[in-house]
């Protein structure tokens, strides 16, 4: 497995601990503060879509360039 | 109270817009099965971007989701949270799944399988279990439509007439266009929703609260477990972590093997645009959004709707804004209607003929044939799905769990088929059949349920274990791998 797969693989991970118990629970799940108007609770699960966006980006242009 | 021919003109319009969009493919694609239903295997990006959206942006979503977070309050972000990393397999069983297709003509999940291991009892269980999922999903959406058309001509129009206007139109361009069509009007559909999200879901916060954030502090001072996962059950208790959690983990396994959106590995233009759609998908799961903060502006609306689904329509209808703005909105809540539901009946009735009929029953029919088929099983499948709408007088949403469960259970099965050489057809069906029983004992009496888990859980748990187990068994007796395959899937050993 090479190092790229293992990091990709680790964010999935961490992403779906953090979507569900004991990430969010531990970490995510206030009303306050308010980000963008939204209570964090809803802006922490965004955030993490977003942040998937992100990593997804990184992890497409990083790969064998026929892919 | 917005006058009701304006939105009436609106939707009617929409119809024939959408209509002329979904029609207009049908001159390009060849005259094969391969066009009908993979469309020649030459989308690009921006189609396929749209036309895998189009599941999440189904009646479900438009109407589901506000009324998820009206009544659900922050059990809705569940459905944010499964979609983050949902399509993410689809990276790496996509493309795949692509080369095989084209190597060997698939374009069917179903029989992507069952060729690996020569059985055509494979195909036919997958074929089974799809049809059967698709045609109370398929009558979510019609009941969607016609609920809307309902609602904003004050019960003028009935739910069947409504529905079957609406889905007379997907039929005719289904019937013609093929996946075509389909991902055209996809694509048309999937932009006119997301800016029609977007304003509702900004405008009913502000007109009615005077900012989003003023509308969560309200709901926060009155009842903050509303805004804090894992949010209320059905029944409006609290909902456990475990529910929540496996919810989204079984919803992230389930995702990428539906049929309807699995399939759509065969219609891409090449390997770079399948990985490139997966990439883009999480953009269009932050369009629910503004569909949760119109469920939230229902809240400390006033009035109660009927049901929870009928938030959005409720409170359009009791407010005094534009008639124009009301027919947009009843246009949006069409295109989704539409754009999930011509993906569905085209996928059944693909799959009921391919896997169904030739692969599982060996019908000898040539491509001219098939495609009648196919076409002959679109009205079929359509018109089951609308009597089950018309005269089914339960909950269809159940009907829909029951159906949903089993269909996870594709996910080891497509993992192990592109994935693991040692994989047999013994291990596959005993895996699908076994996960596929528990699931549905599970649903059905959750109280027997060791955890209180999602029930596809304990029948993925079931469905790997004997996967792995009936496979070691069997893979010594069978000389015969099928090298072919395996080396353009590129499995590793």
């Amino acid at each position: 497995m090479t190092l790229r797969n293992a990091l990709f693989g680790l964010y999935a991970l961490a992403c779906l601990g953090a979507m569900t118990w004991p990430g969010y629970a531990a970490f995510g799940n206030r009303i306050e503060p308010y980000v963008l108007g939204l209570p964090f609770s809803f802006f922490w699960v965004v955030a993490w879509v977003v942040a998937t966006f992100v990593v997804l980006v990184i992890y497409h242009n990083t790969g064998e360039k026929d892919g | 109270m917005p006058a009701s021919w304006i939105v009436i003109g609106i939707s009617v319009a929409y119809l024939v817009v959408s209509l002329a969009v979904g029609m207009w493919p049908g001159r390009k694609a060849s005259g094969t099965t391969a066009g009908y239903v993979a469309g020649d295997r030459s989308l690009g990006l921006l189609v396929m971007y749209f036309i895998t959206g189009a599941t999440i942006f189904s009646s479900f979503a438009f109407l589901g989701g506000p009324g998820w977070a009206y009544s659900r309050g922050a059990a809705a972000f569940y459905i944010l949270g499964y979609g983050a990393l949902g399509f993410v397999p689809f990276y790496f069983l996509g493309p795949r799944a692509a080369r095989l297709g084209r190597k060997y003509g698939f374009v069917s999940q179903a029989e992507m399988i069952a060729q690996r291991y020569g059985m055509r009892s494979i195909a036919g269980v997958m074929a089974v279990i799809s049809v059967a999922a698709f045609i109370p999903y398929l009558g979510i959406q019609i009941k969607g439509a016609g609920y809307v058309l309902f609602a904003v001509t004050h019960g003028q129009l009935p739910v069947w007439l409504g529905g079957a206007l609406v889905y007379g139109v997907v039929l005719i361009y289904v019937l013609r266009s093929g996946v075509l069509g389909v991902g055209w009007t996809n694509t048309f559909q999937g932009i006119f929703m997301m800016l029609l999200a977007w304003g509702l879901g900004l405008y009913l916060p502000y007109k009615l609260y005077g900012g989003v954030q003023p509308m969560f502090e309200q709901i926060a001072a009155q009842q903050p477990q509303h805004l804090l996962a894992p949010g209320l059950n059905s029944a409006g208790e609290s909902w456990s972590w475990g529910e929540y959690s496996s919810a989204v983990l079984m919803s992230i396994i389930g995702f990428s093997v539906w049929p309807h959106l699995f399939m759509k590995a065969f219609t891409a233009k090449d390997e770079r645009t399948l990985r490139r759609t997966v990439v883009l998908y999480p953009t269009f799961q932050v369009f629910l959004v503004p569909l949760f903060l119109i469920g939230f502006a229902g809240v400390n609306f006033g009035s109660v709707p009927e049901t929870a689904d009928q938030i959005l329509p409720h409170m359009l209808m009791n407010m005094e804004i534009p008639a124009v703005l009301v027919g947009l909105f009843c246009a949006g809540a069409l295109a989704a209607s539409m754009s999930s539901g011509d993906a569905m009946v085209h996928a059944a009735a693909a799959i009921a003929v391919r896997d169904g009929g030739v692969h599982a029953l060996g019908w000898n029919l040539d491509d001219a044939a098939q495609r009648k088929w196919i076409r002959i099983a679109v009205v079929v499948v359509l018109l089951g799905s609308y009597l089950l709408t018309v005269f089914y007088k339960g909950d269809l949403v159940s009907l829909l769990l029951w159906a949903y469960g089993p269909v996870g259970q594709f996910f080891p099965v497509v993992v192990a088929t592109l994935f693991w050489k040692r994989a047999t057809g013994a291990g596959v069906l005993a895996g699908l059949l076994a996960g596929g029983t528990v699931t549905v004992l599970f649903t059905l009496y959750s109280g027997l349920r060791p955890w209180p888990l999602h029930a596809g859980i304990y029948g993925v748990v079931v469905n790997v274990v004997l996967l792995i187990i009936v496979s070691m068994a069997t893979s010594r007796s069978l000389k015969t791998q099928n090298q072919d395959y395996l080396d353009v899937a590129g499995t590793a050993s």
